[in-house]
């Protein structure tokens, strides 16, 4: 029974419906009501919405919405109390009738949460579709029993047509007599009625039978035949399905798309992990920017101005522009034109100035963007470069592995200590360790997590330091102590077989630089010393005297051991351990440079001046890492230095300043960039060393040697920006000068310092020294030699020569070249060069060769303005609005124009309200007539009755008269 | 140890030889004293300084000397007698110190005589109402500054702050010309002499005498007189006398081989360029030094320079090849000298003439921006303004900055460096190349924009930077990641 109740019921639901679609399709407009509006003027391609309405309707409409709105109002004046329609969700017009059974359940449904029915859990509540309960939709019943249902021929249990004409209706018993003699009695009837009944059941369970025997005979060989049939089906949908898939690939590729664009980012991907290779890129790409930006400083500000210049001129305007809608062509036109690929040939910051509207973003969306692709397929090869390497990798470890397999017997923990020994190569190893885990699990995995413990250990005991000192430094003392024990014990076997390792991984991974530094860490590992560590603990404990400290600290050690423990103390007092330390740090800066100051003062031995260089060497890094921290104290410290030396340089200023000077030029050097047109520290340290070379007096090996390292420094300070240094070039001149062969009667123009035939041939070789064997550098004896031999004089030339043809080349272009170089060509001719060993000699000519070369196909082109560019005619072009209104306000100004639209606006809005007051006026005086004349028939009528009942009454009133 | 000890007793012999005068042998013990030392006489000096110009102001010295009557011989003007003598003696020794011991007291010595000087000028021996200058003092002095053997510079630049005085410049230019006569003086003699003169003519003596009637007034009121006292008749400053005597001065030094030595002959030339000039009567007779000394070449010819052009402008010498000269002055070897700024001065005036051929200012332009290659920075700078002076003022020079018509590639400078003659040396047909060379300079277009901050190595450090830029690679060592050159040329760690 319910079953048949819920069919009617869905198909109601269904009906209803469809109704409702076929009314909204119906709306079929009846010719009649149509009113078509005459076009005054026709316009092409103009679509208008008034061009028919529907006068009858809309006033219809318009009328019902009145009445809706006025009509009630109306109905409701001067009536206190209201009719407040309280269903849910009825007058809102946004819910959909949908939307608004929902919000009724749910009103249902919180009523019955209230607290008497707090503990029934939802047994009454039946969830239906369409009128079902969900439990009836999802009884998978036997689809066969169906079959009943859909045998619908005979209403009436089964009963034929005929035999229910005539046994329920018409079964008069005139018509019976009427058609059928000699019927059967009614008895007889009933009979055959069930025994046709029973006929047909048995006929239908017999049918019902076969039916299924069938089926299920069917399903067997169904499913012996699936394998065959299916596989074929399948290969067959394959080749559509894959155009099809890759059809929807595309769809799919374009709906992703859209729904990028469509819906805003959730969240921001925190960066993955970058790999090694990414960051070397970024690095690099850092690189670059810095590089670029540094050249731009290399130029001075008047280029740069120029350069700016040429970016924002100043648009000409006429003084007859009419502000017309003309658009005057632009100032800077270019031709915009495309390669092959369609990328404009234009640089891309031109494009940018001008927004050329295809011009593409540089870094859009990652849809445009070629490079993405370049990338990924630079990746790909990176990646099987890389694997090529791991294969190498594996490679060499395997031979590795056979080296030390003999060695693995030994112990295990002496694998530990090497590679903490020499951590830099941790990393590199840790990915090789990864790479052949394979044949030597059982050692490696144990080594490595020593390994990262250590470092680890390390760690924790910096930081710790701070709080504890004492206890931490025994401990780190301890720590220290056991390694160098461990390396100890292991010797020299251990240390070739690194030092095997590092080449082949140098050779690998190309960073053989890095090799003397792990050496140089190797060792400073070794035999870091335990009073340092005190020392670097109490540091900065003591307000004064830190300096002496650091001296003390650094004094009688090598150069490693001073790096290492400058590098601990550094360490231990890192910035991001404590707010104090980045001062500690400057100071510490400040100390490290009286350091330097004292240890390159006062150098009477080679030995010493190659020691200072050395431990030079070694700290100079440390003096970068710390002036980085705080740029703005050590550029102060390092001027005020640079003040004080000149200073000292001022009172004597013919002297060459000494080495405690000098080697300061060569730090700026290193910390600062020399190639910038300005520069608070190499600008005036550039000005010292040019007036070093130019007041100075040249006359002996103290002067001329340090001289000659004033001038290379020279050199590399504009090595970069290729400045010309006039002090240098002319010092150059002066040693030539000084080692030409120089007669009283045969003079040579010199320019000062150096003066004409005083001290001229010091430097003069004046023996044959043509068999000597002389390297071409000048050396670290030159700053304590006191007297002028042979192999100095050679080694000067030699090395002048050289830098001589660097200064040479920075000039190739300019036509000064010329003035600048051919009096150095002139005395080099002086020079008896037979004398110079043969390398030195042979070097020589081809310098001399080669500038007398440059300098023969030099050409001159008188200097001459830059063309200027002729400038096209101004043309007229057609103002092109992004947006046509075709209104005359585009004119007028932004203040008038909104004005102007407001009054529109306004006025269009008052005579609007003011029509439908007056509808709505007439709509009340329809309204009231109606009313009136209502009332007025409703009076007549009574009247009328009144008077009808009247004239009865007076009619019987009458009859009771004439009857009397 | 002699000069510091004994000062205390210095201070209390003072002022005990200042209160009694029975303990006048002090004074004798102190001029004693001076035979004893011979290094440090500065104490000696000040305390005889302060004992005389005491004596002096309280006119103990003073005699008054009665005419027709006999000398007094009472202890009183015995006394006076020994006084005065003490007091010449005094004066002798002053004067002997000032060749003696060391500069610190040559210089006090010189001091102490002068205000000794001072101190009779304004209280003479003799009573006199009139102005009093003791010439004879003075003539002491200028005979001991004066010496043939030793260089007295540097008294002699000391004694500067005395000639700034009026009455010691005329008097003076007086004595000195009184003591100016030798035969054949020594070199060192010509030096002291000339300095001398030089540091008399300090203060410029006013030639226009027209111009001076007008501001004698207020300048009267300015003048410094040394014995100048205001209750005396005031001194009687002559110009016009001044300057005779500084005529004669230089008459007699005319005659000396001024130009033998080249030091002495520098100096004349500087006293006569920078003082004497315009103080000449007649100029003229110095033209013949001035041309000998333009040919000499060197620092000489330039200090000449100016003395010629002196002449040509004022007076109408007509010098040849004047601008030849100049041109070859213009040697590297020009840095070396002190006078290279002058020569930049003077030339920017000698070039000022726009009735120059272009050529020779071409020329000029040329060697201007070539020395300007080899120069130190500030003297670039300097050659590179005058240059630019050259370029504003003949505007035919612009081809030589920017060619007008289409350069025609060269494959030589046509112009000629070694050609002595500038306006043969063909440099119209050239380019400034040097300049724009230099425009690479560091120092150079930072002072050609900013003249006033030249690109000194202190303007550098005070200039203000937005941010400090760093080298942004790290350094492994002491090699510069960009293009390291040092360890390139040097072996300096084996």
């Amino acid at each position: 029974m319910a079953k048949v109740k819920n069919k009617r019921n869905s198909g109601l639901a269904d009906k209803v419906h469809n109704k409702k679609k076929s009314e909204i399709n119906k709306k079929k407009l009846n010719p009649f009501e149509v009113h078509i509006n005459r076009e005054k003027l026709k316009v092409l391609g103009k679509k208008s919405k008034h061009d028919r309405g529907l006068p009858g309707v809309s006033r219809a409409k318009a009328i019902q919405k009145r009445k809706e709105t006025l009509g009630t109002e109306m109905k409701l004046m001067n009536k206190t109390n209201a009719f407040i329609d309280r269903r849910i969700g009825e007058k809102s017009t946004q819910l959909s009738a949908e939307e608004r059974m929902v919000a009724r359940f749910a009103a249902e449904r919180v009523k019955q949460h209230n607290k008497k029915n707090i503990y029934n859990l939802a047994d009454d509540e039946v969830l239906t579709h369409r009128g079902q309960t969900l439990e009836q939709i999802e009884k998978f019943d036997d689809p066969r029993s169906d079959d009943e249902e859909d045998e619908d021929g005979r209403k009436f249990g089964g009963l034929g047509d005929e035999f229910v004409a005539d046994g329920h209706f018409g079964g008069g018993m005139l018509s019976k007599t009427d058609s059928k003699d000699g019927a059967k009695s009614h008895k007889d009837l009933i009979e055959q009625l069930i025994a046709e009944s029973k006929k047909r059941k048995a006929e239908k369970q017999k049918e019902k039978e076969q039916t299924l025997d069938l089926t299920e005979k069917l399903d067997s060989e169904w499913k012996d035949l699936q394998p065959v049939v299916f596989k074929k089906m399948r290969t067959e949908e394959s080749a559509i399905e894959k155009l099809l898939s890759q059809a929807e690939k595309k769809n799919m590729d374009y709906d992703k798309m859209m729904r990028e664009l469509k819906f805003e980012k959730r969240g921001t991907p925190s960066d993955g992990l970058k790999n090694d290779e990414k960051q070397a890129k970024e690095e690099r790409a850092r690189l670059e920017q810095l590089e670029k930006e540094r050249e731009l400083r290399m130029m001075g500000e008047e280029e740069q101005i120029a350069v700016k210049s040429k970016q924002a001129k100043v648009k000409h305007r006429s003084a007859e522009d009419l502000d017309d809608n003309f658009e005057l062509d632009d100032e800077h036109d270019f031709m915009l034109a495309y390669d092959k690929d369609g990328k404009p040939l234009v640089p891309e910051k031109v494009l940018k100035d001008f927004s050329v509207p295809n011009a593409k973003p540089k870094f859009d969306d990652g849809i445009s963007d070629t490079s993405d692709e370049e990338d990924e397929g630079n990746d790909e090869s990176d990646d099987e470069v890389n694997q090529d390497q791991s294969q190498n990798d594996n490679e060499s470890d395997a031979s590795n592995k056979s080296e030390e397999s003999n060695k693995k017997s030994k112990s295990k923990d002496k694998n530990n200590v090497k590679l903490v020994s020499n951590k830099n190569d941790e990393s590199a190893e840790d990915d090789d360790d990864e790479s052949s885990d394979d044949d030597s699990t059982d050692i490696k995995p144990e080594v490595k997590s020593k390994a990262k413990e250590k470092p680890k250990e390390n760690g924790k005991k910096v930081e710790e330091k701070k709080a504890k000192k004492t206890e931490e430094d025994t401990i780190l003392f301890q720590n220290s102590k056991e390694d160098s024990s461990d390396d100890d014990e292991e010797g020299s076997d251990e240390e070739s077989e690194e030092d095997d390792e590092e080449e082949e991984e140098g050779s690998e991974i190309d960073l053989n630089n890095l090799n003397d530094l792990k050496e140089s860490d190797a060792e400073s590992d070794e035999e870091q010393e335990p009073e340092d560590v005190e020392k670097i603990g109490s540091f900065f404990d003591v307000d004064d005297g830190e300096g002496d400290k650091l001296k003390e600290l650094l004094t009688g050690k090598t150069p490693a051991q001073q790096s290492s423990a400058l590098q601990n103390l550094i360490k231990s007092y890192d910035p991001s351990l404590s707010e104090k330390n980045k001062d500690k740090l400057t100071k510490l800066f400040a100390y490290m440079l009286q350091y330097i100051n004292d240890l390159f003062s006062d150098l009477k031995e080679e030995s010493d001046v190659i020691k200072a260089f050395l431990v030079f060497d070694r700290l100079a890094p440390y003096f970068y890492d710390l002036s980085q921290t705080n740029k703005v104290s050590s550029k102060k410290y390092i001027a005020e230095l640079l003040k004080e030396k000149y200073g000292q340089y001022k009172k004597r200023q013919k002297r060459v300043p000494d080495m405690d000077t000098l080697i300061f030029f060569k730090l700026i050097s290193l910390l600062y960039p020399t190639s910038d047109f300005r520069h608070p520290i190499t600008t005036p340290s550039m000005i010292f060393m040019t007036e070093i070379l130019t007041t100075c007096r040249f006359n002996d090996a103290y002067s001329i040697s340090r001289g000659l390292f004033v001038t290379t420094l020279l050199l590399e300070y504009t090595i970069l920006s290729k400045r010309l240094v006039p002090s240098a070039i002319n010092f150059l001149r002066g040693i030539l000068y000084l080692s030409a062969n120089v007669t009283v009667l045969n003079p040579i123009q010199v320019v000062p310092p150096f003066r004409l035939h005083k001290d001229s041939k010091i430097l003069n070789l004046e023996e044959d020294c043509s068999k000597m064997d002389v390297e071409g550098k000048m050396a670290a004896r030159d700053f304590t030699l006191t007297e002028i031999n042979n192999d100095f004089k050679i080694r000067c030339f030699s090395t002048s020569m050289g830098i001589l043809k660097e200064f040479f080349d920075y000039f190739n272009d300019i036509e000064a070249q010329v003035y600048l170089f051919e009096p150095h060509l002139k005395l080099v001719g002086r020079i008896d060069l037979d004398l110079y060993p043969a390398k030195v000699a042979n070097r020589a000519n081809q310098i001399v060769k080669y500038m007398r070369a440059g300098l023969e196909v030099k050409t001159f082109t008188p200097l001459t303005r830059e063309k200027k560019r002729p400038k096209a005619l101004r043309l007229y072009e057609p103002d092109i609005q992004e947006v046509f209104t075709g209104s005359k306000s585009a004119k007028l100004s932004r203040e008038q124009a909104e004005s102007q639209r407001l009054k529109t606006k306004y006025k269009k809005e008052m005579k609007g309200a003011l029509r439908e007051i007056r509808r709505d006026k007439s709509y009340i005086g329809s309204v009231k007539i109606r009313q009136k004349i209502h009332s007025d028939n409703i009076r007549k009528e009574k009247v009328k009755q009144i008077y009808k009942e009247a004239s009865v009454q007076q009619g019987e009133l009458n009859k009771l008269k004439r009857m009397k | 140890m002699a000069a510091v000890q004994p000062n205390p007793n210095f201070a209390k012999m003072i002022s005990a030889q200042l209160r009694n005068k029975a303990n006048h042998n002090n004074l004798a013990d102190i001029l004693e004293m001076f035979e004893a030392e011979t290094d440090n006489y500065t104490p000696l000096l000040l305390t005889v300084e302060v004992i005389f110009t005491k004596l002096l102001r309280r006119g103990e010295l003073l005699e008054g000397i009665v005419p027709l009557k006999p000398a007094d011989n009472s202890p009183e003007a015995q006394y006076k007698r020994w006084l005065r003598e003490c007091f010449e003696a005094a004066q002798t020794r002053i004067l002997e110190c000032i060749r003696r011991g060391r500069m610190s007291s040559r210089l006090q010595a010189l001091v102490t005589a002068c205000k000794l000087m001072q101190a009779e000028g304004k209280h003479p021996l003799e009573g006199s109402s009139g102005f009093y200058f003791p010439s004879v003092r003075l003539k002491n002095i200028f005979n001991v500054l004066l010496d043939p053997e030793i260089s007295m510079s540097a008294p002699i630049a000391r004694f500067q702050e005395f000639t700034e005085y009026k009455d010691v410049q005329q008097y003076g230019l007086k004595v000195l010309s009184t003591i100016a006569y030798r035969k054949s003086p020594t070199s060192v003699y010509m030096q002291n002499y000339l300095e001398l003169l030089d540091k008399l003519l300090v203060c410029e003596i006013p030639t226009e005498t027209k111009i001076k009637g007008k501001e004698r007034d207020d300048e009267e009121k300015e003048e410094k007189l040394l014995c100048g006292t205001e209750d005396k008749a005031p001194f009687p400053y002559n110009p016009g006398v001044c300057r005779r005597y500084a005529n004669r001065c230089w008459g007699f030094a005319c005659q000396w081989p001024l130009c033998h030595d080249s030091r002495t002959h520098r100096r004349a030339l500087l006293l006569l360029v920078e003082r004497l000039m315009p103080l000449l009567n007649r100029p003229h007779l110095a033209t013949d030094m001035l041309c000998d000394s333009l040919d000499a070449g060197g620092p000489i010819s330039m200090l000449a320079l100016q003395g010629v052009l002196e002449l040509v402008r004022r007076h109408n010498i007509d010098y040849p090849d004047m601008y030849d000269r100049l041109y070859a002055m213009f040697e590297p070897e020009m840095f070396a000298t002190r006078y290279k700024r002058r020569l930049m001065h003077l030339a920017d005036i000698f070039l000022s003439s726009t009735h120059l051929p272009e050529s020779l200012v071409a020329a000029f332009a040329k060697r201007l921006s070539r020395l300007a290659l080899v120069a130190s920075p500030e003297d670039a700078v300097g050659l590179l303004q005058l240059v630019a002076n050259l370029l504003l003022r003949h505007p035919a020079l612009k081809r030589m900055i920017c060619y007008e018509d289409t350069p025609a590639i060269m494959s030589n400078d046509p112009y000629v460096m070694e050609e002595t003659c500038a306006r043969s040396s063909r440099a119209l047909g050239s380019s400034l190349w040097e300049v724009w060379a230099l425009r690479a300079d560091r120092a150079a277009p930072l002072a050609l924009t900013a003249p006033d901050l030249a690109a000194s190595f202190d303007a550098e450090l005070k200039k203000r930077f937005k941010t400090i830029e760093m080298n942004f690679v790290r350094p492994q060592g002491m090699t510069t990641p960009s293009g390291e050159r040092v360890m390139q040329y040097w072996e300096l760690m084996a």
